[in-house]
């Protein structure tokens, strides 16, 4: 025991040097699989102990456009991610006004409630889902698939837009009414600039959500609607490992920008969701 | 008597403001999952009678039982990983040293990335002609071939860990950056020295967050579904055995996935419940 403590401390006492060497191999740890995958969807004739590969090419990202289809994905993936954007965000407004602005008895048990599906597993009700849309034709139309994402992606737009809703001072609303603002005049000129950027978090991470979206996606696509995770999951299936490398690729750059405008817009805590207390 | 048409109208006003979200929560969440319940009850491929046999098939062959073992050692042991990763890590970036800015965009790097991109890269990573390999045949003495990485449960472990550590770092963070400098510096002047203020002042005060950001990435390593799917090899987590009961046979084993389905959320709740009922007995207030 006092062994493990000295070396505990040995550690410790030597913990700028550590600090480097751990940030460096932790930097290396996220950035080394992108590194492969970029350089395998360049690669030509990269067989055997090569660090890199031996010849360049841009085949692989004709293939993954022509035989791919990558454009006619990428349109379904960007048409039902609007979609779910929209719905989950309006869900989140009109939740969060009520849950922000307005007296509601039972309003943490109420709330628990409504977020109760970041705790289940998505596979368990995926599988009614999945059922329910066979039985109302929603399988296989960008509405449907879109539907089914809206389930994952709206809790988050409700958690980000109450905190939106409850952050805004109540003091504001009554100067410009008593300016002579009238109710309509008051949400479009007061209400809306200051909750814009609540809104634009939960459009950031609904988006997000509804992009990497693959179990709900997976039970309830069809021919039409293959979204870019499911084309990836079928590339790899397919066993091309430089085809689906360039698929991937492509997938990748949208998924950078919304890192880049979280970094900017929003608090990251808000992205896991934070649960107070455990 | 208009006071009383006034409540009325107000709590009409609410009622319907959060209409959306309830039917949400009814229609996509509450009716599939007791549809999925009705389902596991059924002999399969029938729409009337009721039976126990999906659930006793699945649960008395030695093979169910190995995959819910398996479920329950993947998570655990990322969440595990993920923590020791984690607190280091946090306390690292809480220092701010140069270019902690970049080291804070990597760790939400695999938040925003869709996670089969993950499994994708980190396959290529480890595999046989992975640079791991490379690096290991070059350079380590005595590994005359290559480690094998991909599709081991060490493997697949390395993998969650990859994608869902985040949770636990970002909670850890904001918990560690939310902390009161002057409580430290209180430590400091009675006379600790700093591993003490360490070991006895900050990693008590953030306990919570970091149990709170393990309970995430549990239910995320828990219910993981893209990532065993294309890595996993012959090892399969619960919601790949769901799957794997939908989309092999013909037709399709509808009952036997809702069994399995019901048996996992079932574990995942109990399991979280005993979770953060240890959790907040063994620290007090959180």
């Amino acid at each position: 025991m006092s062994l493990a403590r000295a070396y505990a401390r040995g550690l410790w006492d030597g913990r700028l040097v550590l600090g480097y060497t751990l940030l460096l191999s932790f930097a290396l740890f996220i950035i080394a699989p992108f590194l492969m995958i970029a350089l395998r969807s360049v690669g030509k004739g990269w067989f055997g102990r090569l660090w890199l590969p031996p010849q360049l090419t841009l085949d692989w990202y004709r293939w993954a456009i022509e035989v791919g289809n990558i454009p006619e994905v990428m349109k379904n993936t960007l048409i039902i991610g609007i979609i779910a954007v929209a719905l989950s965000t309006g869900i989140g407004i009109c939740a969060g006004w009520a849950f922000g602005r307005r007296q509601l008895p039972g309003k943490e048990i109420l709330m628990a409630v409504i977020l109760l599906p970041r705790m289940i597993p998505p596979i368990t009700y995926a599988l009614g889902v999945a059922k329910i849309f066979y039985a109302l034709n929603l399988v296989d139309t960008h509405l449907g698939v879109a539907i089914a994402h809206v389930s994952v992606c709206a809790p988050y737009a409700i958690l980000v837009l109450s905190a939106t809703f409850e952050g805004l001072d109540e003091r504001v609303i009554e100067a410009a009414g008593v300016c002579g603002a009238n109710a309509l005049k008051r949400f479009f000129y007061v209400i809306l600039p200051l909750i814009m950027p609540g809104i634009l978090a939960s459009m950031i991470f609904s988006f997000t959500h509804s992009y990497n979206e693959f179990t709900l996606t997976l039970l309830t696509y069809g021919p039409h609607t293959v979204t870019l995770p499911v084309r990836t999951y079928l590339a790899v299936g397919d066993g091309y490992w430089e085809i689906t490398s360039a698929m991937a690729v492509i997938m990748v750059v949208p998924s950078l920008v919304i890192l880049a405008m979280i970094q900017r817009r929003a608090k990251p805590e808000k992205l896991v969701g934070g649960f107070k207390g455990v | 008597m208009t006071d009383f048409w006034r409540t009325r109208k107000s709590v009409l006003t609410t009622l319907l403001l959060l209409f959306p979200a309830l039917a949400c929560f009814f229609g996509l969440f509450l009716y599939p999952m007791l549809l999925t319940v009705v389902l596991s009850f059924r002999p399969e491929g029938q729409e009337v009678g009721w039976t126990l046999a999906n659930y006793t098939q699945f649960l008395t062959d030695p093979d169910g039982r190995w995959v819910i073992l398996l479920t329950f050692i993947l998570a655990l042991g990322s969440t595990a990983l993920s923590v020791l990763l984690s607190v280091p890590l946090s306390l690292l970036l809480r220092a701010k040293l140069s270019g902690h800015r970049w080291y804070r965009l990597f760790v939400l790097v695999p938040l925003v990335i869709p996670g089969l991109i993950g499994a994708l890269g980190l396959l290529l990573f480890w595999g046989p002609r992975g640079w791991f390999n490379l690096f290991l045949l070059r350079f380590v003495p005595f590994v005359s071939r290559p480690v094998p990485v991909n599709y081991t449960m060490h493997g697949l472990i390395l993998c969650y860990v990859w994608l869902y550590f985040p949770y636990t770092c970002v909670t850890t963070l904001s918990a560690l950056e939310s902390l009161d400098p002057g409580i430290e510096e209180a430590g400091a002047v009675s006379g600790a020295d700093s591993w003490q203020v360490l070991r006895h002042v900050v990693l008590p005060l953030i306990m919570p967050g970091i149990l709170a950001g393990s309970v995430l990435t549990f239910m995320a390593a828990f219910g993981a579904f893209s990532v065993p799917l294309i890595a996993g090899g012959n090892y399969r987590p619960l919601p790949v055995e769901v799957y794997k009961q939908i989309s092999i046979p013909i037709p399709a084993h509808w009952s036997a996935a809702s069994a399995i389905a019901i048996i996992m959320g079932v574990l995942q709740v109990v399991f979280l419940a005993l979770y953060m009922r240890l959790a907040r007995r063994t620290h007090g207030t959180s």
